[in-house]
């Protein structure tokens, strides 16, 4: 592999691993707050980039419209999830993880009657490519590591400095002594999947002009977001960007020089070994 | 007991009727029933890990290389099926030994999501290695045959499914009744307090895993040698999920529910086997048990019975109002 190529499958590991981090960073979050997984992940993100594929391509919105509409809309259907189907079944996590895996299986085959069955794409919205350490990479795939990277200063802001975030922080360490503080535990739930589906969308919305559009295009994002929150370790949010980092390098340099399955195959035989060595993963607290 | 007794008088019932079924039904019903024995079969194997509360929601993996196995020792090797099954089986449970090992140390989540990158990491393989498996394009597979004779009959292949399925299920049933069963089910209600009472967690969780991925051996092998086909695709996330649906669906308090499940989602899917709508319908049955019948098919006739003798203050189930 020579020094150019090397270069070439970094930076793209970094844009890909921004990917992964968006996908990841909601997963931990809610996890660390209700201990629950949420399955349907890969699913918002399919629709974040189904969301651009309407509002941007057949419809002629600005992207930066379409982006931030299809972050809202799933957002709001974040929020009706946590309303219809976690907050129901109170708490029970074995039922709340079949029931996302339920949705999930449902939004990835009504897919296909309503989106139809064959691939779509979305044209390039920011063309031409950039020079970077002496090799030419796409602006299309460069774009995607400040909006993201903007998107995780905007959650860390959120979760710090906002009385919101306050309240995510507290029931995350002690649910009951924070509804005995006066936060509305259900309320603040529902806006951490909320934040976590639009995060999700977010991260479908850029991929699509990037990759081929079908109702199963989540999968893939949401294995490997499995993989970086069990590396980084469950409900970590530094761990997830760590964990998103490592991977999308991994990812993008062993899939060069190998192909893209054994790179899964790669990454999954490393969590296993992982976990045999440190079963809460890297920074996880304990179980 | 008397529940026992109609117990046994209902499955008594339900095998003569089986048994007949090929004298009354055409071709079609035939291959149906197998198939539906094939997913009793994957439901009731997934009992004990869940009992344990293991959410594994990768068990059509270990189906798929049972399926492999055994069809590929037939095709290549020409081993007998009642081997080649039987081989199959094993390497399931090997591999669920492998994988369980580190995994099961995890409490539930962590597990579930390994589960899941696990049945990516079989299919890809089942795609990627081309030389053995004939990857996508597809490996067909010969007829099954027992004790020299080939079962090449739709009626003698659904007899075989049937004889299978009643060994499985009386032997997950005895295991299920004994004390490892009992054991099983404390480490499920109370891990902590179990293990406080010196029961050896990881191992009996490992061993309901390692004995759940054998009998999904089990009918990956026979599923291969009836469909005659196999295509990675196949044994992805979906089926693993519909495993796992087919027990929640029934019901998991009882070891009739995964039974249950099985047999009512397979037939009620069966105009939409292959399509969309199948998976659509399952999810959409899967969020309604949830959300309002949480104890599965098996306890909507107590439900109903409950209803008919209706008294203002009590159901069936009343938990305490300060619960």
């Amino acid at each position: 592999m020579t020094a150019a190529l090397l270069v070439q499958s970094a930076v793209i590991g970094l844009s890909i691993g921004s990917i992964y981090i968006l996908m990841a960073l909601g997963l931990t979050l809610m996890f660390g707050m209700m201990h629950i997984i949420n399955f349907a992940h890969g699913a918002v993100y399919m629709l974040g980039a189904f969301a651009i594929y309407y509002v941007y391509f057949q419809w002629g919105a600005p992207y930066f419209a379409a982006f931030v509409l299809a972050m809202l809309l799933l957002g709001a259907f974040g929020y009706l999830v946590e309303r219809s189907i976690y907050r129901p079944i109170k708490g029970g996590v074995e039922p709340t993880l079949v029931a996302l895996l339920a949705l999930t299986t449902l939004l990835q085959a009504a897919g296909y009657p309503v989106f139809g069955t064959l691939d779509k794409h979305v044209p390039p919205v920011f063309s031409g490519t950039r020079n970077v350490l002496g090799v030419m990479i796409s602006v299309e795939r460069l774009m995607i590591i400040p909006i993201a990277g903007a998107l995780v200063v905007g959650l860390y802001l959120f979760i710090n400095k906002t009385r919101m975030g306050a309240a995510m922080r507290a029931i995350e360490q002690d649910k009951e002594a924070a509804a005995l503080q006066g936060v509305n535990v259900n309320v603040i739930n529902g806006l951490a999947f909320a934040v976590g589906f639009a995060l999700a969308a977010a991260a479908g919305a850029l991929m699509a002009p990037i990759f081929k559009l079908d109702p199963m295009m989540g999968e893939q994002p949401l294995l490997k977001a499995f993989i970086i929150i069990i590396l980084g370790g469950l409900g970590s949010i530094p761990g997830a960007i760590l964990g998103g980092l490592i991977l999308g390098l991994i990812d993008s340099i062993v899939a060069t020089a190998l192909g893209a399955e054994p790179a899964f195959l790669l990454s999954f035989v490393f969590i296993i070994l992982l976990l045999l060595w440190r079963p809460t993963g890297l920074f996880g607290h304990a179980l | 007991m008397p529940s026992n007794a109609r117990a046994a008088t209902v499955f008594v019932a339900v095998v003569a009727l089986l048994i007949a079924l090929p004298f009354v039904g055409g071709d079609y019903y035939i291959y149906l029933f197998a198939l539906v024995f094939i997913n009793v079969i994957l439901a009731a194997s997934l009992r004990p890990s869940l009992t344990c509360g293991q959410l594994n929601i990768g068990h059509s993996a270990f189906m798929c290389i049972g399926a492999y196995t055994s069809a590929l020792l037939a095709k290549n090797l020409g081993v007998p099926f009642e081997v080649s099954l039987l081989c199959g089986a094993l390497l399931a449970a090997v591999v669920g030994l492998a994988i369980g090992y580190p995994s099961l140390r995890l409490r539930g989540v962590y597990f579930a999501m390994v589960t899941v990158a696990f049945v990516e990491a079989i299919r890809l393989i089942a795609s990627i290695w081309v030389p053995l498996t004939r990857g996508n394009a597809g490996l067909s597979v010969p007829k099954p045959s027992l004790l020299g004779m080939s079962l090449a009959t739709r009626t003698s292949q659904y007899y075989l499914a049937l004889v299978l399925m009643l060994i499985v299920l009386v032997i997950l049933y005895k295991l299920e009744r004994s004390r490892l069963g009992l054991v099983w089910k404390s480490i499920g209600m109370a891990e902590n307090l179990a293990q406080s009472l010196g029961v050896d967690i990881a191992n009996h969780k490992l061993l309901a895993f390692t004995l759940g991925c054998f009998f999904a051996g089990v009918a990956g092998a026979f599923y291969a040698h009836f469909i005659r086909f196999l295509f990675p695709p196949e044994f992805g996330f979906l089926l693993a999920t519909n495993i796992l649906v087919y027990n929640f669906v029934g019901g998991r308090g009882h070891f009739a529910g995964p039974v249950v499940g099985a047999v009512f989602l397979s037939l009620l899917s069966e105009p939409f086997r292959g399509s969309p709508y199948e998976t659509i319908f399952f999810s959409i049955v899967m969020l309604l048990t949830i959300l309002f019948l949480p104890g599965g098919l098996i306890t909507l006739p107590g439900k109903l019975a409950g209803l008919r003798r209706w008294r203002p203050t009590s159901g069936t189930y009343a938990p305490p109002a300060s619960a």
